[in-house]
């Protein structure tokens, strides 16, 4: 018994936008919450152990917020004037804080006071960060000099003073306790080994550094200043590995996605850039309201935290995954689930013998009224405004199909005022579309062939004819211009092709090529 | 701390004489003082402070008025009166360089200045109520109290760990307060600190009394309003010393930028308070100050103004005092260059009052009338005024722009990117010449890149959308040959889509394909890197053919239903009739109308028949027509004309 089959829609690609699973995952974000800090947002940091907080510093406080929470589980005030760089230990137990008035600050998370004062710095501290083993404290100042510091009796163990301007970004190795890296305006990053009492290696960035990020391999150093991010080979000596410009303003900060795969970087041009760091093309790009100073990632990318100079924090969560709706989805059918779970868990054995039941076919409804040969029906259910405005192609397959069963007409006619200007509407959306116009221009045809009698009775169909009308002049028009791009294109083609004198595998199906070969010789001619 | 500051510097003083608020003293953006009178709502005095551009005016402070006969003073300011009461109306002016001026409104001229005390910017300068002495607070922590008789420091003291932001002396002159973050009440006999507040976690902007009873008493009250904070603190000052917190808050939709208030004098009489915020709105509170109170107050009454437009935009207010009735309420508002007096009744059973002005006529009429009347003393012509935050390269334009730019600046002062600037520029100049054009372009050019290179909408949005055929050729001519591939490929992205907009760009298309000719044409990869656009454009034109006769098809019938609209007067049988003389006339229309159609059409058939006939008017050389044909996708006919040609 042939069954009904139904009508087919065809998947139209579009053109450019490449859709990828890049895009598909950096767009399966939630939209984001916003909310008002008391001044520009300078740091974001995500406590390494869980429950995942994180720490956002902006003006004179430094706010805990846990990773779904909006509003503060915690607050830091203690600062005589802006903080800066709060981060936490890689226990999570301790934060660490920077300030304008050059006292760097240790707090244990679940207290208010400060644990620990570091006094030693004459300007601002920019910079804050323990080292891997825990026990000491890397700060870096405006004042040039980059420190260690002891944590047990807050006393200072070694000062580097080889920068030659502000000091506004630093790193610690994760992976020795004796390593890390600054940046700073006098376009330098050095490495430091405690050890040893001066910098070990020195990078030149060309522009003032903003950001620093270590890869976890801690093969690869990242560094952002001016418009650029760079990327250096550490165990090359600081060879330049790759020099990305893909913003117009300068780069703010830095961040690794989870897996390691993604660079983000984040910039005053209120963009967020998604790189490969296989092939550092960019992936994705987010825009923001407002110039961006810090961004971070949750773990497992669970949300990207951005902070911006209009002191808005804006937080995106990840969308749940499609199994875990999925798993959700079962739990609310379990009983059936459990009356029939032994015929569904039954695996057939060699011999027996399967008889498949018939899959009951679900019809679209314009399918079930195409079904019946209730044509005008099925064009009224396709011309649906949930399918018309955002499905258009299942529009434009139903009347296809119609088209197909020679019916077309049939559905078209007999329609009233209303009817008439929905369809017609429709033909205004659509018309000049490249992938329906075959097929609307067939219907449009014959509704005017039907209806041209009763033309200028109705005002609302008239203005939408005009309307129509109006539309092909433009796109005609339109058209023409393209016609003559396509001349264009169509010389240089030729004119360029000569030089390589092999066909090119990409587009010899249809265009340039077969005229190209041909008429090598003619630009040759006209040249001599 | 940069936005603090920045929000801070644009807090202009404006400030009305006390009593019988006969003038208002403003400092605008440009340095100078100017001060108006309420009364005829004209510039009285102007005055020019010598070094108005480096230590610009930060606090205006009035003197007490000491005169008893105030009337006949002012009106006859040159009679002999004034010469007689030597006691003049003056203002204290803080500066940012740390000096206070004293500025003589009867005298119209600088009456003394005092320096040599602060070495920061002074915050605040205040009067005693009845001694001639005055005090200034300043960024290097330290209050200063000046003896006016002499001109001279008569004590300095370290006041707060921070900058001093805020001060005020009681109605009996005993007491001062100070404010950094921290509140502190001084005895102003021994300078010892008598009292401390503690609450504000930003600078503390203002500081009022509000009662005028001893502070034994526990009916002393003073109010308090920080930066960046939405709220005004009542503090009472009680006798057993438990003062610690405000005991009443007033709400406000935004920092409080001017406070006005009607001290109570008894326990029965209410305090009443105006309060004009950084958003202009105006807030009147009206409160009997009894002991605390947990819930904080709204205003009675909020007070906006709106100008007259088809969409209004609301006209900041600048400050406000109160009347002797409750209901009468001075306003300034506008800009700071010409503020608008006036003299309102409020409504205060409403809760919300949206009153609606003309500024722009009013504006403008002042300005007209009242420069030529000005009075001013010390004028120096040399003088340039300059508006601060507006681009150095918009100061050749006319005096009207500026004007109209540094009144836009007003009313919204959210930061231009780029783009609004360009924008800008591209409004006030329409009538230039091509200096102006060029200079356009070029801008275009280098926000075409930035916008190439992060890929940012807006700025692709905002230059790919000009019209204007120079200005596109110009920015292409201009364009870096690193961006050439990056725009042709976004403009292939564009030009799918609504022809509206496609229109828009084959323009850039062409000029790009014009301009890079021979660069393009030299890539090695040309056919993939312009093959995605090709197949486009070529799937695109596919349905010209049909497209240009279902459009012949519609002209022909809206012709007719032109026309038919055109005679629907005549009757019914007439109209019959007449429609076989029009059928006729309207033949010849179709036929007028149709030589542009299927002239295309039949273009395209010769096209298809004998190609080497067909002469269409393009630009373009033989290779050009001879290219046509594809578009139709004829490709079988075309290989035969070739070998034929061959």
């Amino acid at each position: 018994m042939a069954s009904y089959k139904p009508t087919n829609i065809p998947v139209y690609p579009k053109l450019g936008e490449k859709v990828t699973e890049e895009t598909l995952y950096w767009k399966n974000y939630k939209t984001p919450i916003q909310i008002k800090e008391f001044g520009a947002v300078s740091n974001i940091h995500f406590s390494p152990v869980t429950p995942y907080n994180f720490a956002v510093t902006a003006f004179t406080r430094i706010h805990l917020y846990g990773l779904l929470s909006q509003e503060p589980v915690k607050t830091f005030t203690r600062f005589k004037d802006t903080a800066y760089c709060g981060r936490f230990r890689s226990d999570g137990q301790l934060l660490v804080a920077g300030c304008e008035d050059s006292v760097v600050r240790l707090f244990d998370v679940s207290g208010k006071v400060a644990l620990r004062m570091f006094k030693g710095h004459t300007k601002a501290v920019h910079v804050t960060d323990f080292t891997s083993d825990r026990y000491q404290i890397l700060t870096g100042s405006d004042d040039y000099t980059c420190c260690l510091w002891d944590i047990p009796n807050s006393a200072q163990l070694n000062t580097y003073q080889e920068h030659t301007d502000y000091i506004r970004c630093g790193v610690t190795s994760q992976l020795n306790r004796d390593l890390f890296v600054t940046g700073s305006y006098d376009h330098s990053l050095k490495v430091f080994d405690a050890r040893v009492d001066k910098s070990v290696m020195t990078i030149n960035h060309g522009h003032p550094v903003e950001s620093l990020l270590l890869y976890p391999s801690e093969g690869l150093l990242v560094s952002a200043g001016g418009r650029y991010v760079r990327v250096w080979d550490l165990l090359k000596g600081g060879q330049p590995l790759v020099s990305l410009k893909n913003h117009h303003k300068t780069v703010t900060c830095l961040a690794l996605s989870s897996n390691g795969q993604r660079l983000l970087s984040g910039s005053l041009d209120r963009h967020v850039k998604v790189y490969n760091t296989t092939s550092y093309k960019v992936v994705h790009n987010f825009d923001y309201p407002a110039a961006i100073l810090s961004l971070a990632l949750a773990p497992e990318d669970e949300s990207i935290v951005v902070g911006m100079t209009n002191s808005i924090l804006s937080i995106k969560h990840r969308k749940p995954s499609e199994e875990a709706k999925e798993t959700a989805g079962h739990q609310r059918r379990r009983p059936s689930y459990r009356v029939y779970a032994h015929r569904k868990s039954y695996v057939p054995k060699q011999d027996d013998y399967l008889v498949s039941k018939p899959v009951r076919q679900h019809l679209a409804k314009y399918d079930k009224q195409l079904k019946k040969f209730n044509v005008s029906k099925a064009l009224d259910t396709a011309l649906e405004t949930w399918i018309r405005g955002r499905k258009p192609e299942i529009t434009v397959a139903v009347i296809r199909e119609l088209d197909r069963r020679g019916t077309l007409k049939n559905a078209l006619a007999g329609r009233d005022e209303q009817e008439l200007s929905r369809l017609l509407s429709f033909l205004i959306a659509n018309l000049v579309d490249a992938r329906f116009a075959p097929v609307l221009i067939t219907a449009a045809e014959m509704i005017l062939d039907i209806y041209q009698s009763i033309i200028g009775q109705s005002p609302v169909v008239d203005k939408q004819l005009l309307h129509l009308q109006s539309l092909l002049e433009r796109e005609l028009d339109y058209q023409k211009d393209l016609l003559e791009v396509l001349g264009m294109l169509d010389t240089m083609f030729a004119s360029s092709l000569p030089k390589i004198e092999l066909p090119c595998s990409g587009i010899s199906t249809s265009n340039g090529l077969p005229q190209g070969q041909s008429t090598a010789s003619r630009p040759q001619i006209l040249a001599a | 701390m940069a936005s603090d500051g920045g929000s801070s510097s644009l807090q202009l003083p404006c400030v009305f004489s006390p009593k019988s608020r006969q003038y208002l003293a403003v400092c605008a953006q440009d340095g100078r003082l100017r001060i108006w009178n309420t009364d005829s709502k004209t510039i009285n005095q102007e005055y020019v402070p010598s070094a108005h551009l480096s230590a610009t005016c930060t606090c205006i402070a009035w003197g007490p008025c000491r005169t008893v006969k105030e009337g006949p003073q002012r009106k006859k300011r040159k009679s002999e009166a004034v010469q007689v009461e030597e006691k003049a109306d003056l203002l204290a002016m803080g500066t940012a360089a740390g000096s206070v001026l004293l500025y003589s409104t009867a005298k119209g001229t600088l009456h003394c200045s005092l320096d040599e005390a602060h070495s920061a910017g002074v915050n605040c300068v205040h009067w005693h109520p009845e001694d001639s002495v005055l005090y200034s607070g300043s960024d290097d922590t330290n209050i200063v109290e000046w003896d006016l008789q002499s001109g001279k420091m008569r004590s300095k003291w370290k006041a707060d760990r921070a900058a001093v932001t805020s001060l005020c002396v009681s109605p009996d002159g005993k007491l001062l307060l100070s404010a950094g973050h921290v509140i502190k009440m001084w005895d102003l006999d021994t300078k010892e600190l008598y009292r401390k507040f503690t609450g504000h976690s930003t600078a503390v902007t203002t500081l009022r009394f509000a009662t005028t009873r001893p502070p034994d008493s526990n009916g002393l009250y003073f109010v308090s309003g920080a930066a960046h904070d939405r709220l005004i603190s009542v503090w009472q000052v009680r006798e057993d010393g438990k003062d610690k917190n405000s005991v009443v808050s007033f709400t406000l939709t935004d920092e409080p930028r001017h406070v006005d208030l009607v001290p109570s004098n008894s326990k029965e009489e209410a305090v009443r308070l105006a309060v004009v915020c950084q958003d202009g709105q105006l807030h009147l509170f009206e409160h009997f100050l009894n002991g605390p109170c947990k819930k904080p107050f709204s205003p009675s009454c909020s007070v906006q103004m709106a100008d007259t437009r088809e969409s209004p935009m609301p006209i900041p207010m600048l400050a406000a005092v109160l009347g002797r009735d409750s209901r009468s309420v001075l306003l300034a508002y506008g800009n700071h260059l010409q503020p608008v007096i006036e003299q309102v009744e409020v409504n205060t059973t409403e809760r919300h009052v949206c009153l609606s002005r003309d500024v722009k006529t009013s504006l403008s009429l002042t300005m007209e009338s009242t420069v030529s009347k000005v009075k001013t003393p010390v004028v120096n012509t040399k003088s340039k005024v300059l508006v601060p935050g507006l681009p150095g390269h918009q100061a050749p334009l006319k005096g009207s722009h500026l004007e109209k730019a540094s009144e836009k600046r007003k009313k919204d002062t959210k930061e231009m990117s780029i783009a609004e600037q360009l924008g800008e520029i591209d409004l006030s100049a329409t009538s230039s010449e091509k200096v102006k054009a060029s200079l356009q372009t070029d801008n275009y050019a280098v926000l075409l890149v930035q916008g190439l290179e992060s890929n940012d909408a807006d700025i692709l949005n905002k230059v790919l959308q000009t019209r204007k055929e120079m200005v596109i050729k110009k920015t292409v001519a201009r364009l870096p040959l690193s961006a050439v591939l990056p725009l042709v490929k976004e403009l292939t992205n564009r030009l799918q889509g609504h022809p509206f907009a496609g229109i828009l760009m084959v323009r850039w298309l062409k000029a790009v394909l014009m301009h890079h000719t021979s660069y393009l044409a030299s890539l090695p990869d040309l056919v993939t890197e312009l093959g995605v656009l090709y197949h486009m454009i070529e799937s695109r034109v596919k349905m010209f053919h049909k497209l240009t006769k279902l459009h012949g098809k519609l002209y022909l019938l809206m012709t007719h239903v032109a026309t038919s609209d055109s005679s629907n007067m005549v009757s019914e049988v007439d109209h019959t009739a007449k429609l076989v003389y029009e059928d006729e006339s309207s033949d010849e229309n179709e036929a007028s109308g149709d030589e542009v159609l299927p002239e295309e059409d039949s273009d395209h058939w010769e096209e298809e028949e004998g190609m080497e006939e067909d002469k269409q008017s393009s630009e373009e050389e033989d290779e050009g027509n001879r290219t046509e044909p594809k578009a139709n996708g004829e490709e079988d006919m075309e290989h035969e004309n070739e070998s034929e040609e061959e």
